[in-house]
């Protein structure tokens, strides 16, 4: 096949995704409906994940700290300051999440490979101690409740706390910030990252600062995460400890994984498998963790490449930036 | 200052459990640069093999020795058919195996025996207290600490004091070399992991009546035995000793001075350690 050929086909598929996107609501129920805005705000969290993880080659144990970093200053700003508009604490909360991701990456990316995986752990860790203590903010075990705000379009104003509407409100806004991050590890800088995985000695001598490309890449991730973190506890009209703790890093740990951290999509695709299978699961057995260990235990020791990698190689070999989905970085 | 004597052995009690833990995660860490996340489940898992044991025969002496020989056997089980298989896609694979693993053990944990905390009470001599220095004692917090400080004197003399442990101090530092030298190092590594989860369950079974046996035990030490192992430097055992002292008696003195952030100041101290001296306080420089 020609390339221009494959680049329209990519294109016709690319315009059929999107047109399917655009008429879900009129083909899936409203519970069905949840169920696939929910994967959408796992699949930015898990594209999030993935740019330090598959593209940097950092293996963190902690991002659930800046997912509910997000999510909470994002209730917080909604319930500490009557009349904040709904993009007002949407912004806030990547504000927030920012500067977190400042000063944690300043901290952490000091040590590289195991030290730096134990120790993002540890400062999940602490995050969570944080959301426990200071219930006067956090709510504690309570959590926090939100009545989301309206959006303001300017000519109307729009109740997206569900249904319809909160899905097309994802759609937009999740959606750019996906779209987003493809298009940052295209340019210079995300291909900069990229390299520095490879050979990081290397970049140095030819005058990258490795160290600040990495703390971009990482305080880019956690924001990120932080927004698909306020759209979390948009969906559920609630924030609780949850949305900081250990099984939320878990979760997208086991996303990425199974999707494949080889490709951009893999994620994507990790967070719809993930939401639905666990949808499908939970309702036949209380025990669906183990099914799910189990399954992340056998993708490991069998399909590194994750879902995506699984498709790729099926489908005739498309380059991809990891093939084997064996990561560098570690060392 | 009877009760900062209190506070000081209860501190010892719990650094002992801690280097019963790190020691074995900071050694396989030496050797296999792999972090074991699966290795404060073995602890866990240990703890609830004992409660088990106690329940069915009424002994904890035991249990106190059966429940590591079945993590020994564990341990070995996961090095060699696991571990070792996926050594060839790197270490992010490794890690991510391990952390699998701690996973499905929490979930099987929760599934076999359920979620509600359960009491190990012991009896006998262990249940006692005694007079220590006009200050009345449990026996058990101090039997925790003999226990750990014997295992620990074991552990130091096998390891420099025989030819075993030369192997495995010089697999830690070069495995490479060591295993050019004719030494078999892939059943070293498998030894060390597998005495590793073995400590690590005695440690679990030590535990249990102290702290009584619960799901996320393995979650609460884990983060505490990483801190330990970054603070003592990733492969040194006697970092491991001072940083479980340390860290032992900071969770102790925590709880009586600033009982709402004791949690926090763990952090503080690790983020000092690693602001200053990011190696650890006995690491060797990247």
């Amino acid at each position: 096949m020609m390339a221009s050929q494959k680049a329209m086909l990519h294109r016709v598929g690319l315009a059929l995704a999107l047109a399917l996107l655009l008429v879900m609501p009129w083909l899936l129920g409203s519970y069905q409906l949840r169920l696939f805005t929910e994967a959408m705000i796992f699949s930015l969290y898990a594209v999030s994940y993935n740019m330090l993880l598959g593209y940097a080659g950092l293996l963190s144990f902690g991002h659930a700290m800046f997912f509910g970093w997000g999510a909470f200053s994002f209730a917080v700003a909604l319930n500490h300051f009557p009349g904040m508009p709904l993009m007002g604490a949407v912004v806030l909360a990547m504000a927030s999440t920012t500067v977190m991701g400042l000063v944690v990456g300043v901290l952490l990316l000091r040590v590289k490979g195991t030290p730096f995986a134990l120790l993002t752990l540890a400062f999940n860790a602490l995050v969570f101690a944080i959301g426990i203590k200071w219930h006067s903010v956090t709510g504690g075990d309570d959590g926090l409740s939100i009545a989301t705000p309206t959006l303001n379009l300017g000519f109307t104003d729009l109740v997206v706390s569900h249904g319809p509407n909160l899905y097309y409100f994802t759609l937009v806004i999740v959606g750019a910030a996906i779209a987003f991050a493809w298009y940052f590890t295209r340019t210079a800088m995300g291909q900069s990252v990229l390299l520095i995985r490879e050979n990081e000695e290397r970049m140095r001598f030819l005058g990258y600062n490795t160290n600040v490309s990495r703390l971009i890449l990482f305080v880019l991730s956690g924001a990120l995460a932080g927004l698909a973190g306020s759209f979390y506890a948009i969906l559920n009209s609630f924030v609780s400890l949850d949305a900081v703790s250990i099984e939320m890093t878990t979760k997208v740990l086991l996303m990425t994984f199974i999707g494949g951290t080889g490709q951009f999509l893999g994620p994507v695709v990790g967070a719809f498998f993930f939401t639905y299978v666990q949808n499908f699961l939970s309702d036949l057995t209380d025990n669906w963790p183990l099914i799910m260990g189990a399954l992340f235990i056998a993708m490991v020791l069998w399909v590194p490449g994750g879902l995506a990698g699984l498709a790729a190689k099926l489908s005739g070999g498309r380059k991809d930036d990891d093939p084997d989905g064996t990561l560098a970085g570690l060392e | 200052m009877g009760e900062a004597a209190v506070f000081f052995l209860h501190g010892l009690a719990y650094a002992g459990l801690l280097f019963l833990v790190s020691s074995g995660l900071t050694l396989v860490f030496g050797m296999m640069n792999v972090l074991n996340f699966a290795h404060a489940s073995f602890y866990m898992l240990g703890a609830y093999f004992a409660y088990s044991i106690l329940r069915f025969t009424g002994n904890f002496w035991l249990a106190l020795v059966i429940s590591p020989i079945i993590l020994l056997v564990i341990g070995a089980f996961v090095e060699r058919f696991l571990l070792r298989k996926v050594h060839v896609h790197g270490h992010v694979h490794e890690l991510l195996l391990t952390f699998g693993l701690a996973y499905i053990i929490q979930e099987a944990v929760k599934l076999l025996w359920g979620t509600t905390p359960m009491a190990m009470p012991v009896a006998g001599i262990l249940a006692d207290t005694v007079n220590l220095f006009g200050v009345v004692y449990p026996v058990y917090r101090l039997f925790i600490f003999c226990l750990s400080a014997l295992l620990g004197l074991g552990m130091a003399l096998v390891l420099f004091k025989t030819r075993i442990g030369i192997i495995v101090r010089a697999a830690v530092d070069d495995s490479p070399m060591v295993d050019a030298l004719g030494i078999n190092v892939p059943l070293v590594f498998m030894g060390v992991f597998a005495v590793g989860a073995a400590l690590s369950g005695f440690a679990g079974v030590a535990a249990g009546p102290l702290l009584s046996v619960f799901p996320g035990m393995a979650g609460s030490i884990l983060v505490d035995a990483f801190v330990v192992i970054v603070m003592g430097g990733m492969g040194s055992l006697g970092g491991a000793v001072l940083a479980s002292f340390i860290i032992g008696e900071l969770q102790s003195f925590g709880v009586l001075l600033f009982p709402d952030f004791s949690l926090a100041l763990i952090y503080m101290l690790m983020a000092l350690v690693l602001v200053l001296k990011p190696e650890g306080l006995f690491g060797e420089k990247q």
